[in-house]
């Protein structure tokens, strides 16, 4: 009986350390993290809308989280430049979160994967940027396109998918292609050209 | 004991992918690049330097039953303390690693030399002994993603090694790529040492 109570003070003693030092960590980090990940949704709201200003990219708030992003041309806020949207859905073995810019007529202008944790070398070729080029190729294939071409290859579409990543790839086309669709509807649908 | 004995012994006698057949599973899932290999490497070989000098420092105050448990929160609290510092501090760093951190709290490289070495050994003696097997794990880890990478992709470390003409072994990189040539480089490992006693 001595003996448990003096193994589990110890435990608790380790433990405890562990614990205080991690929240320690924890108190530091914290608002450098939170810093880092506003600049990755800004950095990815340049990307979706690259014909709005950086400056005047607006949240709309919805039951106090945000429903979409308003983009305007110029910081005096007249003419709308896009919309954009984070899109959620689940990949391989994560959620990937990708945003999304669209301009008035609901074509896709640009978009960004902010957050996945799919296989290294398979799922995450979806981030690839091939040797020689700047931007992504497997996003660079959603650019310009209405929601109803958003279908990868497997399912008939023509968007290429990534070699041994199917699921993932079929993520992200299938979530932005239902974002597309709640965001016609949160606007009242989108201009026809 | 020597020092310099301690410390390459990690690379081929007592290699901890090849030889001791440790940490199987991160070398299995992140051989498929040569960038995924040195960073996982680089980020086990960090958590190990931690880990074997505070285990080698509290080593005479852990009773022997509870060891196992205290060596785990060790552990487990070197890597969230990486985890958070890299995606604070360096978050170019964090976003290409990041997904093999966790994988470290279960590699048995680390519990192994724990339990092995640092829980019996001083601390400078655990310092370059976890520094050793730290670089020979990413040595055999860099080994293996090469051949991987260079026959499965055509690429080396991202670059194009071959013209388009070069049709890649698109299985290399699959999951049964890597129990292929890890068996591969098991066996090579094993003659030569058959080679060497029998000489």
């Amino acid at each position: 009986m001595k003996d448990i109570l003096k193994l589990g003070g110890i435990l608790l003693l380790v433990t405890a350390i562990a614990g205080a030092a991690l929240s320690m960590v924890n108190a530091i980090t914290k608002p450098r993290i939170e810093e880092q990940k506003r600049l990755v949704t800004q950095r990815a709201l340049t990307t979706a809308l690259p014909k709005a200003n950086p400056e005047a990219i607006v949240p709309v708030t919805e039951n106090e989280s945000v429903s979409h992003y308003i983009g305007y041309q110029t910081t005096e806020k007249q003419n709308i430049a896009g919309y954009a949207f984070v899109a959620k859905g689940a990949g391989y073995s994560s959620i990937i979160e990708t945003m999304v810019g669209v301009d008035t007529t609901g074509t896709v202008m640009g978009i960004k994967i902010m957050q996945q944790v799919e296989t290294p070398g398979l799922g995450t070729k979806i981030e690839e940027v091939r040797y020689g080029e700047s931007s992504s190729w497997f996003q660079d294939q959603f650019l310009n396109r209405i929601a109803d071409g958003l279908i990868v290859d497997k399912d008939g579409g023509d968007i290429i998918s990534v070699t041994g990543a199917t699921i993932s790839c079929r993520a992200v086309a299938n979530s932005i292609k239902k974002g597309m669709g709640e965001l016609e509807e949160r606007l009242g649908g989108f201009k026809v050209n | 004991m020597s020092l310099s004995n301690e410390f390459s012994k990690g690379f081929y006698k007592e290699n901890p992918v090849f030889k001791l057949a440790l940490g199987l599973c991160p070398t299995l899932a992140v051989s498929n690049s040569v960038q995924n290999a040195i960073g996982m490497g680089a980020a086990a070989t960090f958590v190990l330097l931690c880990s074997n000098v505070i285990i080698s420092m509290i080593r005479k105050g852990v009773p022997k039953k509870i060891r196992i448990p205290i060596y785990i929160v060790v552990i487990a609290t070197f890597v969230t303390i990486v985890d958070l510092v890299m995606a604070g501090f360096a978050p170019a760093l964090h976003k290409s690693l990041g997904i093999f951190v966790p994988l470290i709290v279960v590699n048995c490289v680390i519990l192994g030399r724990a339990e092995a070495y640092a829980g019996k050994n001083s601390v400078l003696y655990s310092f370059i002994d976890g520094l050793g097997m730290g670089i020979g794990f990413t040595f055999a880890l860099a080994i293996i993603a090469v051949v991987r990478e260079l026959l499965g992709d055509g690429k080396l470390w991202g670059i194009p090694m071959f013209g388009s003409g070069f049709e890649p072994v698109l299985l290399l990189i699959l999951p049964p790529g890597a129990f292929l040539t890890l068996g591969m480089f098991l066996g090579l490992f094993n003659w030569l040492d058959t080679k060497r006693s029998a000489a």
